[in-house]
Parts: C-alpha cells; structure tokens; sequence
C-alpha cells in the first residue's frame, strides 16, 4: 500500500507544532516577533547563512570538542583544537556563507581562532575538569501542566549541576541585561535539568566570547531558577500555545529587524 | 424553530510551586427562538462563571517549592529497585537496547563505558547520563550522529585521538 503525503498547507503545520515538543529557542523566536516565528516554523523558510553565524557555530564546535574531550579524559592540546577549528571552518553546511570577499574569509578564520585561544586562557573552567554532561539534549512532559513537552539541548552541564551556555557577541554583555535576554532559556534548562536529575541545577553561567579588536571572555552567573522564573517560564509556554492555537502571527518591528533573516518576506505581509 | 445554545466558562489560575489548576463548566440549553440568544447567552455567562468562581477557590492539594526538587520528585524519576527498574526515560532504555541489539555491541563493555564515565551502573544512569552515554553509542557506531545546537555532527576523534 502506498501512503499518501499530507499535502503541506500551514494550518496542517500549526496542528502538527500544537503536538511538538517547545524548544527554547522556539520560544525565543516566539517572543521576540510572532512573525518570524511564522516564517520559520510553520512556513518552514530556510535562514541564510552569515559569517558572524558561521564563526559562531564553528567556536562553538571547537568548545564542544573540548568539553567531549574532558569527559572522556583525554588531553586536547590548543594545537589539536586550532586544527579541529580551521577543518570545521571549512564546513560550510548546506548554504554556502556569503563572503564578500577571500580577505573577509581569512580575517574571520583568524577572528575564530582567536576567539578560542583567549577563551581558553580566561574560563573558569579548570583544565582537568570533568563535565557532568556535554550537549545534553533532555526533554521533560509537563502535562500535568497542561503545557506541551519541553525538550532542549544543553552546552554544558559542570560538576555541581551548573549549566552553561555558550555565546558569541559583538559586544561586551552586560551581566544583568544578558541574564534577562535569555532567562527563557536559561530557565527551561534549568527545568530541564531537574527533571533529568532529580535534583535542582547549582547555578547558571553564560560564557561570552566576545568578537573585538582584542577578544575577550565574559563570564556571567546565575543562581538556581527561583518558583517565579519557572512561573514566568509556564506563563510564556501558555501564551506560545494559546497564540500559536489563535494563529496571531503579527509582526514585532524594533531593532531586532535589521538582522532578521525574514525581513524581506516581513516587508511584503499585508495582514 | 428550536435554536441550539451552547456556552462553555474556563479558568485557569496559577499557583504556587510552579502549578496551576483549572476548571472549565460547558451547558447545552435549547431556545425556542432567535430573538432572546443575547439575553440567554448573558444569564448563561453569569450562572457558568459564578459556579467556577465558587468552585476553583478549593485549590486542593498545592506543592511547596521544594516539591520535586528534596524528598519526592515531581516527575518520577524511577530508581532501580533490584527488579530492572532504569532511572532514565523509557525512551532512552529503548534507544540504548536497540543499539547495542542493531549493532551487536558487547552489553558488558557498554555496562563498563557507564562505569568508566559515570561511575553507575546502565541502569543507574539518570535522564542526563543517558544522554550521554547514547551520544556516546552513536559515536561509537558510527550511525547517524544527532544533530548538535552547533549544527555540525560532533567529531571527537580530532581529539585526544581514537578512543
């Protein structure tokens, strides 16, 4: 017998998002413009490739080499971990970077280097120290909730139960403004982790490698999720499905824009 | 004509120690005409939302903060028993079975990875140490690597060598 593909139109992919598991950064994008949110969740549009995402994505796979490598116990000398990030940077995924030019190429390789060498002189993290979890990926049923399954993956989990987030920026974050841009995500890690273990995660870090002239690493931590964190979390997960059920796919204009991957498509929406 | 009149009243109220609850009242009634649904579906939204009102007051049990974090979990986190009992998800015990069954892979040098890495028995393994052990399998075997946040399947062998 042959089965008949359901034919996409968006009302089949709302159904189908009502019943997948919420992921942080599906809320993350839900949050900062339903629109978006539309086109790249239900529409299923494909996000253009950029250099600052691809620098960012190969340092972030350089440190999670670095993190496997530790957890298992074998050295990961900066030379073996340069080489893992020039192989990785050649990498380019399924949409070719658009580079202006060969020089923007090299100075961007060199830029994530780096990036990686001073990262590893500032973290906190001791050489010797043995993760509890790299890239964890977890996924925890809140239907006693009434909410949708909460799944996510999580950079790095330290001994103590203290989560980690990796995080390239332009700019040097500021503690409190960072913790508040990504308490969403922080929080449902946090969640996360306590219904992976059982027990309450021992605090959260953001790591910042940030891209200046002279890179440097922020480190900013945070206690435990406190009950109105988790409260602010179930609220933002309620609003998502009440939204997405009512189909309030409306724009959210502000500086987010001008890197939105969707703004030519955003310009063309008439309601 | 008899005209159909359905309404339904629901409310949800949060609650301490990351819940909440709901209760929801739905009447069907029968109107014998069109020209009095506005007065009906009125008198009908006043009587369903005082009924909630009155009931969701009894919140019942309400777990403290510390519900699911000391003592008993939330979720249940099952703990091995001596009967097969496994602490991570049944999800994650099938995917485990099911690579070392698809791949014929030695059950005792998979039990000795966990006590390598995790100083625990397979069955002892949390929601969190199961994760990684099934990375860890799919690495192993060469199969499918799950796709990372980075975006790129991880490649551990660039370092520290061949494990």
């Amino acid at each position: 017998m042959i089965a008949l593909k359901e034919q996409f139109t968006p009302a089949n992919r709302i159904t189908e998002l009502l019943e997948e598991r919420v992921s942080p950064s599906r809320l993350g994008c839900w949050l900062q413009c339903r629109l978006k949110f539309f086109f790249r969740y239900v529409l299923g549009l494909p996000q253009s490739n950029s250099p600052s995402l691809h620098l960012g994505k190969t340092v972030h796979a350089v440190l999670q080499l670095w993190n496997l490598a530790r957890w298992k116990g074998v050295p990961a000398p900066l030379a073996e971990l340069e080489a893992s990030h020039d192989a990785l940077f050649l990498d380019e995924g399924e949409e070719a970077v658009p580079w202006e030019s060969e020089e923007e190429r090299g100075t961007t390789k060199v830029k994530g280097r780096s990036l990686l060498s001073v990262y590893l002189e500032e973290t906190n993290i001791p050489f010797n120290e043995k993760p509890l979890g790299v890239e964890v990926r977890m996924e925890a049923d809140l239907q006693s909730h009434g909410l949708p399954n909460l799944g996510g993956i999580v950079d790095l989990v330290r001994p103590g139960g203290i989560i980690v987030d990796y995080k390239t920026a332009a700019q040097t974050p500021d503690p409190r403004m960072a913790l508040h841009q990504h308490e969403t995500q922080l929080t449902s890690y946090a969640l996360l982790y306590r219904d992976a273990t059982g027990e309450k995660e021992g605090g959260v870090e953001l790591h910042h490698l940030v891209k200046l002239k002279k890179p440097k690493a922020v480190i900013t931590q945070a206690p435990p999720a406190t009950e109105g964190k988790i409260n602010r979390l179930f609220r933002t997960m309620e609003s998502y499905v009440s939204g997405v059920q009512r189909e309030d796919f409306v724009p959210s204009p502000g500086l987010h824009c001008s890197y939105c991957p969707f703004f030519a498509q955003c310009r063309k929406w008439e309601g | 004509m008899a005209v159909k009149l359905i309404a339904s009243y629901s409310k949800r109220l949060g609650l301490p120690g990351f819940s909440s609850h709901q209760f929801s009242v739905s009447v069907e009634t029968e109107l014998t005409g069109v020209t009095d649904i506005a007065g009906e579906s009125s008198r009908l939204y006043e009587a369903l939302q005082s009924s909630v009102d009155q009931e969701i007051q009894q919140t019942g049990f309400v777990p403290t903060e510390a519900y699911g974090i000391e003592g008993k979990p939330s979720t249940p986190v099952a703990r091995p028993n001596g009967r097969g009992e496994w602490k991570c998800s049944p999800k994650q015990k099938e995917l485990i079975r099911q690579l070392i069954q698809d791949h014929s892979l030695d059950k005792g040098q998979i039990e000795n990875l966990a006590q390598e890495r995790f100083n625990l028995s397979l069955p002892e393994l949390n929601k969190l140490q199961a994760s990684g052990l099934i990375d860890e399998l799919f690495r192993m075997t060469g199969g499918a690597p799950r796709q990372s946040r980075n975006g790129f399947p991880p490649k551990p062998q660039r370092v520290g060598g061949r494990q």
